[in-house]
């Protein structure tokens, strides 16, 4: 099949001349961009840009005035969100409502729907795969509301795997978590993506650690500015263009190769 | 010693709806909206007014239009306005209560009426009030527990619940419907000015004790069961009235489950695990 191997990677997300309008404001002015199987791809962009609208509309939660989506071949309709693994910002879950980490995973897939008449060893039986692969099991009995920035992002990141998606939407991961924070967190994406064939779909505000991770760069203000690999995309002239003003991504040198 | 009727059916018709809203309670207190409760429970006074006034036999109806309509207001002038929420629901609170007022006082006899919806007269349901009371307990209760999942998933994150494929608006819909159709039937119990302790205060003392969303649940349903049923025992045998007897449990209630939010739950710092590693 020498012929199939060489044809391009299908598209996972294929979006044409989208627009929003949020009120007054033309959010998105007619965006295009094919992303295609397999890799890290980031949407980078300043304040504002509709980098975080792009992704609402991605998964049917904003709706657009122009354009069209598909998301694996399909409309975000469709049922094909099944398919999709999405990460949110952040839960804010209120103080008071007190679903615990295992509550959380566990109404999440199918296999353990039933956990509120189940005995807890048998619903922890039945999330140990899931659990131990993101090393969230001694959080299980902690209260969502109860967990750190980088502990919950690793909760979401665990509980939008279950469903064995072949496609991964984080909206702008690392706000509110510390640097370091920071860094476990990508590093955590890029592991679960070099583990599982899925294609991972990045908002971000953090030019370096896009840089460092992701395999394709979409600068995006209110329409796509430019694309391409980091080290195409995130110059000063390019970033410019996007962020209007001057940028300089930080390069950091270190001793292992990626 | 044989029980009396009348306490028979204050007994049944209390043990029904007291766990009920200690249920449905954990949802309201979770997504902000026990002031959203109470202010459809005194939106039932003017659908009362309404009823009577153009001659509707059954008030229970027509309270429970009025409550649905002020509560769709709601829903609307939140997405309409830039008005805060308590603020949409003061006004419509005080307003519903002053249209009800106008409206039963010019009713002949209208005190009465309006002591029993203020106040509630559980001694007074009959078994037909009783057999209305455990259809909607079964109904709204598998309900409930059929849509544990989802509706805990919208508490949670709204947007996470909908990309699961939630049916967010449908569930927020049904959410609003046996709430109304709830805190209409039991104001029949503590009346409208007290009716929101027994879907608010169950919970909330669950809360103090509980330690997963399970624990609540079955906790709350607890307490809904010993606040209704105590509060109508307290009433029978000190000769009091119904509905602030079953507050008043209640709140006895919560203050025991205080000293255990103290010690437990969230608001001890938990000791930090070694980092983990991806």
């Amino acid at each position: 099949m020498e012929i199939a191997f060489r044809q391009p990677k299908p598209v996972v997300v294929e979006v044409a001349g989208l627009h929003v309008r949020l009120g007054d404001a033309a959010v998105l002015r007619g965006v295009d961009l094919q992303i295609r199987q397999g890799g890290i791809v980031a949407l980078i962009g300043p304040n504002g840009s509709g980098k975080t609208t792009l992704l609402r509309c991605l998964l049917g939660l904003q709706k657009y005035e122009r354009g069209s989506i598909r998301l694996l071949g399909e409309s975000p309709d469709s049922g094909v969100l099944r398919r999709v693994g999405y990460v949110p910002q952040r839960l804010q879950p209120d103080r008071s409502f007190i679903l615990t980490v295992r509550e959380f995973l566990a109404l999440r897939r199918p296999s353990t729907r039933d956990w509120f008449w189940r005995s807890t060893r048998h619903v922890d039986s039945l999330l140990a795969d899931a659990v131990a692969d993101l090393d969230v099991a001694r959080l299980l009995d902690r209260p969502l509301a109860g967990l750190s920035g980088g502990q919950l992002q690793r909760v979401l990141i665990c509980a939008s795997l279950l469903n064995d998606p072949e496609l991964l939407l984080l909206d702008e991961p690392t706000a509110g978590v510390d640097t370091p924070g920071e860094k476990d967190f990508y590093e955590l994406i890029a592991a679960v993506h070099g583990r599982r064939n899925l294609t991972v779909v990045l908002v971000s505000h953090d030019l370096s650690m896009v840089y460092r991770h992701a395999s394709r760069v979409y600068a995006l203000n209110g329409v796509v500015c430019c694309e391409g690999a980091p080290e195409e995309v995130m110059n000063a002239e390019s970033l410019k263009q996007a962020y209007g003003i001057h940028v300089t991504p930080y390069h950091h040198h270190h001793g292992h190769a990626h | 010693m044989p029980i009396e009727p009348f306490l028979q059916r204050a007994l049944s018709i209390s043990v029904l709806l007291g766990p009920l809203c200690g249920l449905l309670g954990v949802f309201v207190t979770a997504r902000r909206m026990s002031f959203f409760s109470d202010t459809i429970a005194h939106a039932a006074l003017a659908g009362v007014g309404l009823g009577l006034w153009l001659g509707v036999p059954e008030p229970t109806i027509p309270m429970i239009v009025f409550s649905l309509a002020v509560a769709l207001l709601i829903l609307w002038l939140k997405e309409h306005t830039e008005l805060l929420n308590d603020t949409i629901m003061a006004l419509l609170l005080s307003g519903s209560v002053a249209f009800g007022m106008v409206v039963l006082s010019h009713l002949k006899g209208y005190r009465g009426e309006l002591d029993r919806m203020l106040f509630g007269d559980i001694f007074s349901v009959g078994w037909r009030d009783v057999g209305v009371a455990f259809a909607v307990t079964l109904s709204v209760g598998g309900l409930l527990f059929w849509k544990l999942n989802d509706l805990a998933l919208l508490t949670a994150h709204e947007d996470l619940a909908h990309v699961s494929g939630v049916g967010v608006t449908r569930l927020n819909r049904l959410f609003i419907l046996v709430l109304t159709v709830t805190v209409a039937l039991s104001i029949r119990l503590l009346g409208i000015v007290l009716v929101t302790s027994l879907v608010v205060i169950p919970p909330a003392a669950a809360r103090n004790l509980a330690r997963s969303l399970r624990q609540q649940v079955l906790l709350s349903l607890v307490f809904g069961f010993l606040g209704a049923a105590g509060g109508v025992y307290a009433s029978f045998h000190f000769d009091l009235p119904g509905g602030p007897c079953i507050t008043l449990v209640l709140v006895g209630l919560f203050l025991l489950s205080l000293p255990a939010a103290r010690r437990g739950g969230l608001r001890e710092a938990v000791p930090a695990g070694p980092p983990t590693k991806p």
